[in-house]
């Protein structure tokens, strides 16, 4: 499990954050005590440190620079500052990313994720399975039963969030949500049009009704 | 000071001095004066006479024109009176001193003012920081709530933070070179940016967004156009109509690059079209919905205004609002 150590002053965030990273699969290390951080950050061996710049009496850049000075551990700036010149000065002493408050939540876990692929070095993969098929996501095909059939951008990414998301249902506005994160700004009608074209693509490869409509729920595959 | 001027102002000494040398001249000739005498006389004190005005004319005229470049030089043209160079006489040492008095109770009453706006645009600033605290803890523990209620918090937690937001933007505006850092930037960048800060009200809506020739680079500022672009989202969702779209797209004209927002929500009246980017005007919309300020499209032109982005608005009752920006050629900062 990988660790994201917290430091942050204000404890309603902090608590809060804590819950949200648990409940996402992380190990959170909340930081209680400000007074000798980048120790405790040596001592707990993060995977990853969220950091806040408004620290009381302590600037958070330079308990940035110290923790850099004695290890390479990727570390995100949570702040409310968002000048120019804020954001210039914390990266410039070695961030890896920048997040202002209030931030929204999903965009914050997406960065979690993002910063920590890159400092494993693991990449994406490319191909998904389940269900009986190979999604390629470089191809934009998918597979099942030796037949291909090849996806438009949005059919591909409506079944790749289903295969993440196997045997759960997924409700529409769940869905559609992480269409928009992908830079497909589609609404209700327009994602049952689409659904019903990669439900007859399905078919052709033999695999009806494979996407089951839970009625008033969502999706399930 | 022209010369004619000049001759005006004096008109009336003038007069006075030549009825009073007609008067000795009469006086002179009933007392048995030659009249050759009188005629030299004359000559000579006209002569002395008109060489003093001629004097003091030039005098004052290369007076006033030094005084004159003096103000025309001044970036802040009330600190004059600090600026003069000593008097030449007594009456202009009394006026001159007159006008550092009263230079100096405006100095006072400008450096107050600009300290007090200061004070009050740092404050605004770091409230604003402030609030974001409990605004975040408030949004991480809605995460906890349950479906209806999160949903309901969430959208009001949403209109706080495009308050908060609008607060601080307007602060801003105040000093804007020490926030904005102009830099190339690809319009699709910003254009999903804006898109993905207003996801949660836009997905609410039930807008359907499409996007367009989105590939050209502009040079601008990242934080402001989002927040530019996010007012007109936001305007585009409050006056949705029937299955509301959001068209953003993007043409090349020559140098210039135009962005445009276009929604076919319901429009505003012609007669209020000019009036929209003014401080605190809501319209007859902003008044039957309710929820307008007035205070973002008057925040979208001044900060484009900055930008050197031409900002312009085109409606037709009913049918929809396009707003476009022009944004400046790229050489205007090579």
């Amino acid at each position: 499990m990988q660790k994201i150590m917290i430091i942050e002053d204000d404890a309603v965030i902090r608590d809060e954050l804590s819950l949200l990273l648990e409940n996402e699969g992380y190990q959170a290390v909340p930081v209680q005590d400000f007074t000798d951080v980048p120790g405790q950050a040596r001592e707990k061996q993060p995977d990853l440190i969220l950091l806040d710049l408004g620290l009381p009496n302590r600037d958070g850049s330079l308990i940035c620079g110290e923790i850099r000075r004695q290890s390479s551990v990727p570390i995100i700036f949570v702040t409310s500052r968002d000048s120019a010149m804020d954001e210039y000065r914390a990266l410039s002493l070695g961030g890896d990313d920048y997040i202002t408050k209030p931030y929204n939540i999903p965009v914050l876990l997406a960065r979690v994720r993002a910063v920590l692929r890159r400092s494993s070095g693991t990449l994406e993969p490319d191909v998904i399975e389940g269900c009986g098929m190979k999604v390629s996501l470089s191809k934009g095909t998918v597979t099942a039963g030796g037949k291909t059939e090849e996806l438009t951008r949005n059919e591909l990414k409506i079944l790749s969030y289903l295969l993440a998301n196997e045997g759960k249902i997924v409700p529409r506005a769940d869905l559609i949500d992480a269409l928009w994160d992908s830079q497909i700004y589609i609404d209700d009608n327009t994602l049952s049009v689409n659904m019903t074209r990669l439900r007859a693509k399905l078919d052709n490869l033999g695999l009806p009704g494979c996407i089951k409509t839970r009625r008033g729920m969502g999706y399930q595959l | 000071m022209t010369l004619q001027e000049f001759l005006a102002d004096r008109m009336r000494g003038i007069l006075f001095w030549a009825s009073f040398m007609a008067a000795a001249a009469l006086f002179l000739s009933a007392t048995g004066t030659q009249t050759g005498v009188i005629v030299i006389l004359m000559i000579v004190t006209a002569l002395a006479a008109s060489t003093m005005q001629a004097m003091d004319f030039l005098r004052r005229r290369t007076r006033l024109r030094e005084l004159e470049a003096i103000l025309n030089g001044l970036d802040k043209k009330y600190l004059f009176s600090e600026c003069v160079p000593p008097a030449r006489d007594l009456y202009e040492d009394k006026l001159l001193e007159m006008l550092r008095r009263s230079g100096r109770s405006m100095i006072g009453a400008v450096s107050d003012a600009q300290a007090a706006q200061r004070e009050y645009q740092e404050y605004v600033e770091s409230w604003v920081h402030e609030i974001k605290t409990p605004i975040t803890a408030a949004r991480l523990i809605c995460r906890n709530a349950g479906g209806e209620i999160r949903k309901k918090l969430s959208h009001e937690l949403g209109q706080m933070e495009a308050h908060v937001e609008r607060a601080l933007f307007y602060a801003r505006a105040g000093s804007p070179e020490k926030d904005v850092v102009i830099r190339p930037f690809s319009l699709e960048e910003l254009v999903s940016q804006s898109i993905q800060n207003h996801k949660e009200l836009l997905m609410q809506g039930g807008v359907r967004i499409e996007t367009e020739g989105l590939d050209s680079v502009v040079y601008t500022d990242k934080k402001w156009i989002c927040f530019i672009l996010g007012q007109l989202l936001q305007n585009s969702v409050r006056y949705r109509g029937e299955s509301p779209v959001i068209t953003m797209s993007a043409r090349q004209a020559g140098k210039q690059v135009s962005l445009t927002v276009a929604d076919n929500g319901i429009g505003i009246p012609a007669h209020e079209l000019p009036r929209i980017f003014d401080r605190g005007f809501t319209g007859s919309n902003g008044r039957t919905r309710g929820g307008s300020t007035g205070m973002g499209l008057y925040l979208c032109r001044k900060l484009t205004e900055f930008l050197e982005i031409q900002i312009q608005a085109d409606s037709e009752e009913g049918q929809g609002t396009d707003v476009t920006l022009v944004f400046p050629a790229m050489d205007a900062f090579a």
